[in-house]
């Protein structure tokens, strides 16, 4: 099933580089929401990932044509998102050392919950507070590489295409952040409410 | 005892999460049988699927449609739109409040040459009760206004010795 997804995703791929262009509105209606669920999770503002994410797919659409295999889009699109998203992070940087931006409270903020169940709201807010609380403990790596395996459901591999680094490397990272994940009863006892 | 029998540690579960082939082929086989570090190993795996599903849940849907290249541009768009109105508000909140500015410092300018004008001619009024502190009739009636008048009317009180004798 996942392997036939991801030949699918492959083809599509290999069309919208050959300059098909009902192929490429597939691809990025694929992986829109994906995409968009990855930016909104290390940006922490709706306005934000919406604008990180046209610049993600006007980027690939742009450079798809030197896309080398295929079957390596989604890590490939990974790169490009993670890159704009460190871009965007770098700019808020500069623009909060001139002042001219105002750091908001992200988790306050980030409570665009998709249900309209207000029980189902507390829940997810909780769960956002939980997540950012359990994520700001890990290091850079740790976060990104817990992130794009456990929220973004990428493969070791595709983490390591990603990030540019080596498996081992990111077995590391991952293993140290498990490994403060199972230090955080307080967010696991919210996670195994939510598996019940 | 056999290190198969022995059963996994917290960290070579975490590990098996990560990747069960990076453990020793005796962890693997122990894993394989023992029910109860498959139990371990399954919660962190539920725990983590659900927080994969309540990261999926909790984030909001994108609402903006992904425009690429060959898409042609749109014609309506509500932020210009939105943008357009508000400056419109602002430009005309501005001239009014610039207008309100300008007609009161030009109205309180006026007033207050007016107080002013007021102020000089009260005070002129004052200076002249002082210096002519009766009305004008009284000089008239005391002779004070007409000095030929008044030496008559000297004479008429307190007639002269000649004039006297002349009568007489």
């Amino acid at each position: 099933m996942m392997a036939d997804i991801n030949y699918q995703v492959a083809e599509l791929a290999e069309k919208a580089r050959a300059g098909d262009r009902a192929s490429l509105e597939q691809l990025v209606n694929h992986f829109h929401e994906e995409i968009f669920r990855m930016v909104y999770y290390r940006t922490r503002s709706r306005m934000d990932a919406e604008d990180l994410t046209q610049e993600i797919f006007m980027r690939m659409s742009k450079n798809l044509p030197g896309l080398k295999d295929a079957g390596r889009i989604r890590p490939w699109l990974y790169s490009i998102a993670l890159n704009r998203v460190r871009d965007f992070h770098r700019k808020k940087r500069i623009l909060s050392f001139f002042g001219t931006t105002t750091e908001l409270d992200a988790v306050a903020q980030a409570t665009a919950g998709s249900s309209n169940n207000p029980g189902d709201n507390v829940i997810q807010k909780e769960f956002q507070l939980q997540f950012h609380r359990f994520t700001e403990g890990l290091s850079r790596w740790e976060r990104e590489v817990f992130m794009l395996r456990f929220v973004n459901h990428l493969r070791i591999r595709e983490i390591a295409e990603a990030l540019k680094k080596s498996e081992s490397t990111i077995k590391t990272h991952l293993y140290r952040a498990l490994k403060k994940f199972r230090e955080n009863p307080e967010f696991r006892d919210l996670l195994r409410g939510g598996v019940l | 005892m056999k290190s198969n029998d022995l059963h996994l540690n917290e960290d070579q579960v975490i590990r098996s999460v990560v990747d069960e082939n990076d453990l020793s082929v005796a962890v693997r086989d122990h894993l394989s049988t023992c029910l109860a570090c498959q139990r371990k190993k399954e919660q962190i795996e539920k725990e983590l699927t659900s927080l994969c599903r309540m990261a999926k849940e909790s984030a909001p849907l994108p609402r903006q449609e992904i425009r690429l290249p060959f898409h042609k541009p749109r014609l309506w768009s509500w932020r210009p739109v939105f943008a357009t109105g508000l400056a419109v508000i602002l430009l005309i909140a501005g001239v009014w409040w610039y207008g309100l500015v300008t007609t009161s410092k030009e109205k309180m300018t006026a007033q207050i040459i007016g107080e002013a004008e007021k102020d000089r001619q009260l005070t002129a009024e004052i200076d002249a009760l002082e210096e002519y502190a009766p009305y004008d009739f009284y000089p008239d009636i005391s002779g004070e206004s007409d000095p030929d008048y008044f030496d008559e009317f000297l004479e008429f009180v307190v007639p002269l010795e000649e004039n006297q004798n002349k009568e007489a």
